[in-house]
């Protein structure tokens, strides 16, 4: 009597696979959705693809063996339902971007600047055309690119990490890196946003 | 832009006009590693001899401002937060899709 009073009873399994998922779904599920509004662009992709990534980790977590960081499993899952779920809305096909397509042909052309003036990131993001540019440029990016892009300069990931969770090498992770860092470049430097905007909100200072 | 490739970089003038073309020798090699540049993964011979380009090349000082501005620019966006309502519902979707299949 006295050794079982010292013990826990067991816990039914159900019981014990919803606490495991509540408290992976607490730990992570603001992890997850930033991931995901920064893949897809917009709240609600962003929350469909929330609800599938841990509707399938739901699903995995008995057979999860701790071999990679917990929020790796994640973002893997994350990423292989967002190509997924694209496929199914979009058909997008992958596009490849190659270096040579970056290379500026004009002058003028590599010596366009992005309106930060000597500004913090926080105090150029109050230029609404600039934020606007930036996401859209992350969101025309073909979604291989996209992907290397978010994880390793937004999540601040390893490229090693990275190349996990992508289920590719490091190599090919800093060349996706690289080309998708070009083309945002690009299109933000093309866009020709002016500095008014910031000067408005108060963002600028004299 | 001319298409004629000076020999030695290190002599060029910084006047904007200077000749070469972005698409070939010292200008591409720097267009192809910037990214490892920036992430601090190249030999420091080879930084040292990038930092000696960008010193003579004013096109390729100019495009890697905006080159680095644009990864701080990325690594600063923030995104939104849920709020508790959107979390618990969420999780009441899951926990009810996973008893349905």
């Amino acid at each position: 009597m006295r050794a079982s009073a010292s013990k826990k009873p067991p816990q039914h399994p159900v019981r014990q696979e919803l606490e495991g998922f509540d408290r992976l779904y607490r730990d992570h599920v603001d992890l997850i959705y930033r991931y995901a509004h920064r893949l897809c662009g917009e709240t609600e992709s962003a929350k469909d693809l929330v609800q599938e990534t841990f509707l399938n980790a739901y699903q995995g977590l008995k057979d999860f063996r701790g071999e990679a960081k917990v929020s790796t499993w994640l973002y893997t899952i994350a990423s292989r339902a967002c190509i997924r779920m694209r496929r199914k809305r979009k058909g997008e096909p992958e596009h490849e971007l190659s270096i040579e397509e970056f290379v500026p042909t004009s002058e003028g052309e590599f010596r366009l600047q992005i309106p930060m003036g000597g500004l913090s990131p926080e105090e150029a993001f109050q230029n609404k055309e600039l934020r606007e540019a930036l996401d859209q440029a992350i969101d025309k990016l073909p979604r291989k690119y996209r992907m290397a892009l978010v994880l390793r300069d937004m999540e601040g990931l390893s490229a090693k990490e990275v190349g996990t969770i992508m289920g590719v090498n490091e190599r090919a992770v800093k060349s996706r890196l690289h080309r998708a860092r070009l083309f945002v470049r690009r299109e933000l430097s093309a866009r020709g946003i002016t500095e008014h905007d910031n000067q408005r909100s108060g963002g600028l200072r004299s | 832009m001319n298409k004629k490739k000076t020999a030695t970089p290190k002599k060029r003038s910084k006047s904007l006009s200077h000749d070469h073309t972005h698409s070939e020798g010292r200008c591409m090699d720097l267009f192809r590693q910037l990214s490892a540049y920036i992430d601090d993964e190249l030999p420091a011979d080879i930084c040292e001899e990038i930092r000696r380009h960008l010193g003579a090349c004013p096109n390729c000082e100019v495009f890697i401002a905006s080159f680095m501005q644009t990864v701080t620019l990325c690594r600063h966006r923030s995104a939104p937060e849920l709020t508790s309502v959107d979390r618990m519902k969420m999780r009441r979707a899951i926990l009810t899709a996973a008893n349905a299949r």
